[in-house]
């Protein structure tokens, strides 16, 4: 085990880069970086138009929210596959295809962390906002939204864990991310599997594990900030 | 400044107010005195349509404030209102949850609003906490900063619901000595309270209402000292 890693470990890490793209664990994380981020606009608006008075708003992104939530992210990653260079008249490489399938797949899934958290905040927040003359806009972005995002930390983080686990998802269609440069491994090996993939797994876990446990001293951090000396009566 | 005329609330099958009808002149200090669940808040609460009306009227300088054309954010800036529960922006400095509306709304330089945040605060003794977060505060602190965020915006009627309700007995003095300069300074005042001392005081007019309706009004003395109606009666000898 230890020989492939030696033998590997770049390959493992930043794929071929710098003779070909960049690939491996690097682009592991940039995908769920960028897909994450990317996203987060669009779960902003979502989440919006979720809690809108108007219907013409609310039925759409619910619907959006609904229908991306009730399917699995393969379908995503087939479905951009296939239609996005219909729809845009050129190819579309792995990792394009992979990211615009997250964006849309994790938006949906913000956008309901961030609604939840919009109507957690205590109801007086708004008011104090209303009574003061404060607008939609300004209510939302200057009162609403740092609130909430600050809260969501935790659950940002944990989102984050698993857009890295279903960037794996990628392998189906050749985006060098950290799985495809495990399986590149063991087509050269032929014989490994099970060292190859042994390393891939403690490769996500140490990952996964050690973002999960700051997910959970941030939500610590955050308790003891409202139940500490002095939380606001809600 | 402010007439309720026959104002219904309805809270599904429940009505919370039953037909209110009172006005509060400018300059005047009008409490609101009622067990809970009488309407009072309600009542205040719908003078900048925080709460909806379902019969009647609420004028605010003549015109109908649920009317057409009015702009209720405009509204909202002439009429500060203090909650129970402070309402302090939690992301935001004391200095902050001044500036904020001072920046957005009237439309103030950075410094100009410090400045008028700061005289504000001043005002309720607490410059000294400018940079402090809300959750660094007692309750009494953070009373006195939700009044002065209202009172910065310069505001031609000052509405309280039930200021000193959340606060520990030794803290409520300190936010009631605000008031009451305030008012000797002659601002506009509609203070739903449970301090009838407070009232007796500082009001002109006290309203007590019952069951939605105002059953009795008058100056202090006549309406707490010689109360004509039961409930008020039971109301006055349970508040002692």
């Amino acid at each position: 085990m230890l020989e492939i890693l030696e033998d590997n470990w770049l390959l493992f890490l930043i794929g071929q880069y710098p003779h070909g793209p960049v690939g491996g664990l690097a682009m592991t994380l940039l995908l769920a970086a960028a897909g994450l981020s990317l996203s987060f606009p669009v779960a902003i608006a979502l989440a919006l138009a979720r809690l809108s008075a108007r219907r013409w708003l609310r039925g759409p992104a619910t619907a959006v929210v609904y229908i991306v939530r009730g399917l699995p992210l393969i379908m995503f990653i087939f479905w951009t596959y296939f239609a996005l260079p219909l729809l845009i008249g050129h190819t579309v490489g792995g990792v394009e295809t992979l990211l615009f399938a997250l964006i849309v797949y994790e938006a949906s899934y913000l956008s309901e962390i961030i609604r939840a958290g919009i109507e957690g905040l205590p109801k007086g927040q708004v008011e104090a906002a209303k009574a003061l003359g404060l607008g939609y806009f300004p209510t939302t972005f200057k009162i609403i939204l740092p609130q909430v995002l600050h809260n969501m930390m935790p659950s940002l983080v944990r989102q984050f864990v698993s857009t890295i686990k279903e960037t794996s998802l990628g392998y189906v269609i050749s985006a060098n991310e950290v799985t495809f440069a495990a399986s590149q491994v063991n087509n050269q090996l032929m014989t490994q599997p099970f060292e190859v993939y042994g390393l891939l797994a403690l490769t996500y876990f140490t990952l996964c594990f050690t973002l999960t446990s700051a997910a959970r001293w941030l939500e610590r951090r955050l308790t003891a900030e409202r139940g500490g000396l002095g939380a606001q009566p809600a | 400044m402010i007439r309720f005329e026959s104002v219904e609330k309805w809270f599904g099958q429940h009505q919370v107010l039953a037909g209110v009808t009172g006005e509060v002149k400018r300059g005047e200090v009008v409490t609101l005195l009622g067990s809970s669940g009488s309407g009072k808040s309600t009542l205040i609460r719908a003078v900048t349509r925080l709460e909806a009306i379902q019969g009647g009227q609420v004028l605010f300088e003549g015109a109908d404030v649920a009317g057409r054309g009015v702009d209720i954010n405009r509204l909202r800036q002439r009429v500060g209102f203090v909650f129970q529960a402070f309402n302090l922006f939690p992301h935001l400095t004391v200095l902050g949850n001044i500036t904020l509306g001072l920046e957005r709304l009237r439309k103030m330089g950075k410094a100009a609003a410090r400045d008028r945040a700061m005289s504000e605060l001043d005002r309720v003794s607490l410059a000294d906490k400018a940079d402090a977060l809300p959750s660094r505060l007692s309750g009494g602190q953070r009373q006195r900063v939700a009044i002065a965020r209202a009172l910065a915006m310069d505001p031609d009627v000052m509405l309280f619901d039930e200021p000193t309700s959340a606060l520990d007995p030794e803290m409520v003095n300190e936010v009631l000595r605000v008031m009451r300069t305030l008012a000797q300074d002659g601002m506009t005042m509609v203070v739903v309270t449970h301090e009838i001392g407070f009232a007796r005081e500082v009001a002109d007019t006290v309203w007590f209402l019952d069951k939605g309706r105002i059953v009795e009004s008058g100056a202090p003395a006549e309406v707490l000292d010689d109360p004509r109606h039961d409930r008020l009666r039971s109301f006055l000898s349970r508040a002692r």
